[in-house]
C-alpha cells in the first residue's frame, strides 16, 4: 500500500523504520507517520468496535476531527491514530467499546 | 500593553488567527507586514491546511499563482510568514471565542487564554456525508481523508476505489489516485451532471475511468471492511430505478459530497450568521473587507462560503489589511486602495460558468456563444464532432497546439505560457482560449505543461507520411521511454489502436508535467488522448 | 410563528420507513428511525433533538452528521432546511480531557 515514488512528490520520505506492537503481533512502521498510516500500509483496516452495535470502524476523515479511528495506545484509550505519530515499540490495541479486549 | 485579568497577566497579539490554512496564511502575512503583531493557532500537526495535498496546478491567472501546484503555494505562504515574523501555534485548537475577543487555546495539556485586539478566523471546510447501508464500515473515507493518506503520508487510501461526487473535488481526488496507483472502478454522481470542471473530468475519463451520473451508492458490501459497492440509476426524485443495481468490487469507497463553511465558532462568538446554500451553509454575515457583525472579528476563505484556496488567499489579504485598518495601523485611503486591487482580483476569479451564482443553474452555450457539450456533462469527455466546434482547435499543417477547452471557466496561463502569441484569451480570463492559426507554432511545449486542466495537445502531422505525432501531458509513473509500443487511447479511455513513443521531454520548467510525444496513424490523429503501456506495472 | 416553534400543526404519526436502521449519528450511534420517532415525539429543533438524543455530542461534534440530521428534520416537518435554527454551538468546539478544562492558564504565563 505504500507509495515509494510519486509523479508529482517524488520518493517518499519517510523516517526510521521500527517495530511496535498491534494486538500482541509485531508489526513495523515508519517513526513519526501517523500510527494509522502504518496500519493501512500493513492492511490493517478495523481500528475499534463500536459501543452499542459492536460493529467496526477505521479511518474516515484520516485528519483527526471524526474519532473513528480511535484506538488503546499504550493502555489509554480513544486515541485517534490518523493524527497520533507512531514511536519505537508503541502498543497499539483494538478499542471495544472504549477498552482494549482483556486477553 | 497587557490585559489584566484577574490579578493575572494574559498574552495580547494584535490579531489571532484562527488556522493556518490558505487563508489564515495570507492574512497573518499582509497583517503582519503592515506592522501587527500577529499569532495563527492551528490545531494540526502541520501548517498549509489543505494546500500540502493539492498536487495538481492551480486555475487562475499569474497573480493567482496559476499553473503551480497547492503544495508548493503553501511552502512559498510559510517561507513568508516565518520572514514577516508571524507567529504560528500548531497543535493548538481554539476551543472559544468569547467576549472582548478573548480566545481560549488548547495546547497540550493546558488550556490557554488569549486576548486579541481582531480577531480573524480562517477555519475553512468540513466534509460533506452522505449515508446508506454500510457507510460505516472501513473503507468508506473522506475524499480528504484519501488526499491525506496518499499525498501526505504516502499510502493509497486503497487499492480499487469508488469515488462518489463528481464536484471538482471527486475529480482532482480521483486523478490523484490515479496518480498515486490507485484505480479508480468508477466515478458515480446523483446529479445528473458532472458538477466539476470539464477538463478535470476528461483528464479522468481519458485514463479508462467510467462516469456514471444520476447514481447513487446502494450499499457498500462487506462484514468488517468494505469488498464491493451496489449502486443503482435514481430517478428525477432520487429514488432508485428498479433493475438498474450495478456492482463494482472496490476496497475502498470515497465520498466527495461537497463542503460545509466550519463556522461554529462564529456563531459561538456571536456574530450573526446567516444559512446561504450558495455559500455551502450557515455563515456569517459580513462586509465587503469579510468583517462580520461584532467590529474586530473577520473572517477568510471556505468559512464564509465555499469558494477555492486561491479565492481564499485573496480573501485572507484583504481581511488582513482590514484588521489593520481596523486597529488603525493603515489609514483609510491604503485600505481602500489595497483592497480595490485584490477585489478586482478576486471578481476575476469569480466569472464564468463556475461562479458562485451560477450554482445550480445550466447553461447550455458559453459565454461567446458556443454549445456546451452534454457529452462532456454526463460522460466525461468531448466527442471528436465537437471538439472541433472551439476555437482552441484548428487544423493547421506543422505542429500546432489543440486545446480541448470549452467551458467559461478562469484561467490564462497558456496564454501566457506561448511567446508566439498563438493562443489568446484576452483580458477577461474566463473567455475559451483561441488558436491563432497564423502565429507561428515552434512545438515548444511550455502551453501543453502549463494548462492546469491538462487539456492542452500538440499536433503533428507533418513529421512523418502516414502518421500524426501528438504530444501529451504524462503525470504518472513509471515514465515512458522512447521506442515504447502502447495502446492508444480516445477522449473516453477506449483502446483505438497502437502507439508508439517517439519523444519524452522533461524540464523543469513543466513541473513534473512529462511531455509525451506518441506516433499513431494519421486517422487517428483526432482520436487520440492518451498513452496507456503495455506492461501496468504493479505498485 | 415559524412552522418549527408552532407545536400546535399535525405532522402526523410516526410510520416505519425501511431504512430507519441506518446510522446517522457515527459518533453517538444513533439511527435515522430514533431521530425520526424523537422528531414525532416533539423534538423540532436541531438542539432539541441533540439533547435529547446527543446526535452531534459526541467526540466529532456533529461534524459528520449535522447537515444530514438538518435534512431529516426539515423533511419530517415539510418545511426547507433554510428555516431551521442551526444547532447551539459552544466551547469547547472540539472534545477536550476534563483535566485540560481544569487546567486554565493564561497565555504568556
Amino acid at each position: 500500500m505504500r507509495i515509494i515514488e510519486h509523479p508529482i512528490l517524488g520518493e517518499s520520505i519517510k523516517g526510521k523504520l521500527i517495530k511496535f506492537e498491534f494486538d500482541g503481533k509485531i508489526v513495523e512502521g515508519y517513526e513519526g507517520e501517523p500510527i494509522s498510516a502504518a496500519l493501512k500500509a500493513a492492511g490493517i483496516m478495523v481500528h475499534r468496535h463500536t459501543a452499542k452495535q459492536d460493529s467496526p470502524r477505521g479511518i474516515f476523515c484520516a485528519i483527526g476531527r471524526c474519532s473513528d479511528c480511535v484506538m488503546v495506545v499504550d493502555g489509554k484509550p480513544n486515541i485517534r491514530t490518523c493524527v497520533t505519530p507512531l514511536t519505537e515499540g508503541m502498543k497499539v490495541q483494538t478499542q471495544y467499546g472504549v477498552v482494549a479486549k482483556t486477553v | 500593553m497587557t490585559f489584566e485579568r484577574a490579578g493575572a497577566v494574559m498574552k495580547r497579539y494584535d490579531v489571532i488567527v484562527v488556522g493556518a490554512g490558505p487563508a489564515g496564511l495570507t492574512a497573518s502575512i499582509e497583517a503582519a507586514k503592515n506592522g501587527l503583531k500577529v499569532v495563527v493557532f492551528d490545531e494540526n500537526a502541520k501548517p498549509g491546511g489543505q494546500l500540502f495535498k493539492q498536487i495538481h496546478k492551480f486555475f487562475g491567472s499569474k497573480e493567482h499563482k496559476a499553473k503551480m501546484r497547492g503544495f508548493k503555494i503553501g511552502d512559498e505562504l510559510l517561507k513568508t510568514a516565518s520572514e514577516v515574523g508571524v507567529e504560528v501555534v500548531l497543535n493548538a485548537t481554539v476551543i472559544g471565542i468569547f467576549p472582548d475577543k478573548e480566545v481560549t487555546v488548547n495546547i497540550e495539556d493546558q488550556l490557554i487564554h488569549y486576548k486579541g485586539d481582531a480577531i480573524i478566523v480562517a477555519t475553512g471546510a468540513t466534509e460533506n456525508m452522505v449515508t446508506f447501508e454500510g457507510w460505516t464500515l472501513p473503507g468508506v473515507i473522506g475524499a480528504g481523508a484519501a488526499q491525506t493518506m496518499m499525498n501526505l503520508h504516502s499510502v493509497k487510501p486503497g487499492n480499487k476505489v469508488l469515488m462518489l461526487g463528481s464536484g471538482n473535488v471527486g475529480l482532482v481526488v480521483s486523478y490523484q489516485l490515479l496518480q498515486a496507483g490507485c484505480e479508480v472502478v468508477a466515478v458515480i454522481d446523483a446529479a445528473p451532471r458532472i458538477g466539476g470542471y470539464g477538463v478535470h473530468a476528461s483528464k479522468v475519463t481519458r485514463c479508462g475511468v467510467p462516469f456514471y451520473l444520476s447514481h447513487t451508492i446502494i450499499k457498500a458490501e462487506g462484514d468488517t471492511r468494505v469488498t464491493g459497492v451496489t449502486v443503482g440509476e435514481v430517478d428525477g426524485n432520487w429514488q432508485i430505478i428498479e433493475g438498474t443495481q450495478k456492482y463494482f468490487e472496490a476496497d475502498t469507497i470515497c465520498l466527495a459530497v461537497g463542503l460545509s463553511p466550519m463556522s461554529q465558532l462564529l456563531k459561538m462568538a456571536g456574530c450573526t450568521m446567516e444559512q446561504d446554500p450558495k455559500k455551502g451553509g450557515l455563515v456569517p454575515v459580513c462586509n465587503q473587507y469579510g468583517e462580520t457583525s461584532i467590529s474586530g472579528i473577520f473572517v477568510a476563505g471556505d468559512v464564509s462560503g465555499i469558494e477555492e484556496a486561491s479565492s481564499a488567499m485573496i480573501e485572507g489579504k484583504i481581511s488582513g489589511i482590514a484588521a489593520a485598518y481596523s486597529l488603525g495601523y493603515i489609514d483609510e485611503e491604503s485600505l481602500v486602495t489595497k483592497a480595490k486591487v485584490l477585489e478586482a482580483s478576486l471578481r476575476s476569479l469569480r466569472q464564468g460558468m463556475f461562479a458562485p451564482e451560477n450554482r445550480g443553474k445550466i447553461l447550455d452555450k458559453t459565454e461567446e456563444g458556443y454549445d456546451i457539450s452534454m457529452n462532456l456533462l454526463k460522460r466525461g469527455y468531448l466527442t471528436e464532432e465537437e471538439v472541433e466546434s472551439y476555437p482552441g482547435v484548428k487544423s493547421k499543417k506543422g505542429i500546432h497546439p489543440v486545446i480541448e477547452c470549452s467551458q467559461n471557466i478562469p484561467c490564462n496561463p497558456c496564454q501566457d505560457a506561448c511567446s508566439k502569441k498563438c493562443i489568446l484569451i484576452g483580458e477577461k480570463i474566463t473567455s475559451l482560449p483561441v488558436v491563432d492559426k497564423e502565429a507561428t507554432c515552434t512545438g515548444c511545449g511550455m502551453c501543453v505543461a502549463a494548462c492546469s486542466g491538462q487539456s492542452i495537445f500538440l499536433v503533428d502531422e507533418s513529421q512523418e507520411e502516414g502518421y500524426t505525432y501528438i504530444t501529451i501531458p504524462y503525470e504518472f509513473l513509471p515514465l515512458p521511454k522512447k521506442g515504447d509500443i502502447g495502446l492508444a487511447l480516445n477522449r473516453s479511455g477506449s483502446e483505438v489502436g497502437q502507439a508508439e513513443v517517439v519523444k519524452v521531454k522533461t524540464a523543469k520548467a513543466y513541473d513534473h508535467t512529462h511531455l509525451l510525444t506518441i506516433k499513431v496513424p494519421t486517422e487517428l490523429g483526432l482520436k487520440v488522448r492518451f498513452f496507456k503501456q503495455l506492461q501496468e506495472v504493479l505498485v | 410563528m415559524s412552522k418549527i416553534r408552532d407545536r400546535s400543526i399535525d405532522i402526523g404519526t410516526y410510520c416505519p420507513q425501511p431504512d430507519d436502521q441506518l446510522i446517522i449519528c457515527r459518533c453517538e450511534e444513533i439511527t435515522k428511525g430514533e431521530i425520526r420517532q424523537a422528531i414525532y415525539d416533539g423534538m423540532h429543533t436541531l438542539t432539541e433533538l441533540r439533547r435529547f438524543l446527543r446526535t452531534g455530542m459526541g467526540p466529532c461534534q456533529g461534524q459528520s452528521c449535522s447537515k444530514i440530521i438538518q435534512g431529516i428534520l426539515a423533511r419530517e416537518l415539510k418545511i426547507s432546511h433554510l428555516e431551521l435554527e442551526p444547532a447551539m454551538s459552544r466551547a469547547p468546539m472540539r472534545p477536550i480531557e476534563m483535566s485540560v478544562l481544569g487546567n486554565e492558564v493564561k497565555g504568556g504565563e
